[in-house]
């Protein structure tokens, strides 16, 4: 028996001592919404019942091994079958996993219960980015990674926020209901923010909601979490979440950005500015296959500097990029950029790296095209 | 019958005394212990609905 005291002793100061290994970055984070709390406690009640399981069994198990062994002339007891024994040890695990399944169930209603939301936002997830819309505010826009890919190459020091960072973060206000619409345009995607203990696949063609409310303003970072191709390390996630008055002002400001962007697809474009802006789209959307001086990656991914094709047929440039391929990588633009970047990118790709069509593409045609 | 209820449900719980299950097995009816047990799995399946029903609402 003091032996078993001892081992007991032991096995609650490594408890003790594992408390510190928790803090210390190994464990979940508690992150920074109710309901990410909750299912922390939770993980942590369901951990401590495993751990008191674990020691009790093992000990015990340690403890006849040891006490009974068969040099101190110990005597196997033969018998068979004992009911009351055999109930006892049915019945505990029945009314443990009950038990367990309590809170579990209290909580996982509360993750699927979007209602009440005071914000909707749809997440789209694409091939390698997020599409982040704000519904029925007229703000949309793409969150593309922006590690520099010298950096990923190794050829540049590594940022602090390696992989972790995009051009365009996510803004949510803090203490508001926000409720999440996922899906994708292309394969199956997830959606993760450890501090939010939001998880949600994106289902092409399929909508499944989530939500959160975030109790401190702050910068959140997550990532695709179901392998979706070759870029799927690179289509990280950031929530910049913000006091109400900070997002308020934000929203508007975006709201004005947007009515300002679809003035301008009626005005005539210079060849400049298509250029630098083409640049930019090139940069975040179609640099990661077609590579950044246009040389693509042959045989799935095409040149496009001096492809004869496409600057032959202008026309079938502008499908391509509007529809896709099917049956290729090359997904289709339609929904991703607005008719300003689509003009601008169709006429830096044809003005690029040695092409010289001199065609500067009207934001406006495109617009007409996308009517069709 | 009340034996054979018994008998199902020590097997819903999956202990069941060897003196019992020899009996059962000598002098049982087959087509009984088929029958109660898909009435009481039935039964159960409804028991499980109510419970979550009234949980969630």
């Amino acid at each position: 028996m003091r032996t078993l005291l001892v081992w007991l002793a032991g096995g609650l100061s490594l408890v003790g001592s594992s408390q510190a290994a928790l803090a210390s970055g190994w464990n979940m984070p508690v992150g920074v919404t109710d309901l990410s709390r909750e299912i922390y406690n939770l993980h942590m009640v369901i951990f401590w019942i495993c751990v008191v399981i674990g020691v009790a069994v093992f000990g015990v198990m340690f403890y006849s091994l040891i006490r009974h062994r068969h040099s101190k002339g110990a005597k196997a007891a033969n018998f068979h079958e004992n009911t009351t024994v055999e109930v006892i040890w049915t019945a505990v695990p029945l009314l443990i996993l009950v038990g367990m399944a309590i809170p579990a169930t209290a909580t996982l209603q509360k993750i699927y219960d979007p209602s009440d939301a005071e914000l909707d936002v749809m997440v789209t997830g694409q091939q390698w980015r997020w599409r982040y819309e704000y519904l029925g505010e007229d703000v949309a826009f793409n969150s593309n990674m922006s590690t520099p890919r010298a950096q990923i190459r190794g050829d540049e020091e590594r940022g602090e926020n390696y992989l972790l960072e995009v051009d365009e973060p996510l803004v949510l206000p803090i203490n508001r209901k926000v409720r999440f619409l996922f899906t994708s345009d292309d394969v199956i995607h997830a959606w993760w923010v450890p501090d939010f203990a939001v998880k949600q696949d994106t289902i092409p063609g399929f909508i499944s909601e989530n939500w959160v409310r975030i109790n401190e303003p702050g910068i959140y970072r997550g990532q695709c979490a179901e392998l979706c191709g070759v870029d799927h390390a690179y289509m990280p996630i950031v929530v910049h979440a913000m006091e109400e008055d900070d997002f308020e002002t934000w929203l508007v400001e975006r709201q004005e950005m947007a009515a300002e962007e679809a003035l301008g697809v009626d005005r005539e474009w210079e060849m400049d500015e298509l250029m630098e802006r083409g640049e930019g789209v090139y940069g975040s959307i179609c640099a990661s296959c077609h590579q950044v001086e246009g040389q693509g990656s042959p045989p799935a991914f095409p040149a496009l500097a001096g492809n004869e094709q496409m600057l032959a047929d202008i026309d079938w440039h502008k499908d391509t990029i509007i529809n896709g391929v099917s049956g290729t990588a090359m997904p289709s633009f339609r929904t991703t950029l607005n008719p300003v970047e689509l003009a601008a990118v169709i006429t830096y790709t044809r003005n690029a790296w040695g092409n010289d069509t001199g065609d500067a593409v009207q934001p406006a045609e495109i617009a007409e095209r996308l009517e069709r | 019958m009340w034996g054979v209820i018994k008998s199902v449900l020590a097997a819903f719980l999956g202990v069941q005394k060897e003196q019992q299950r020899r009996e059962d097995f000598e002098k049982g009816n087959p087509m009984a212990f088929i029958l109660v047990g898909i009435i009481m799995a039935l039964l159960f399946v409804g028991l499980i609905a109510l419970v979550a029903t009234w949980a969630a609402g």
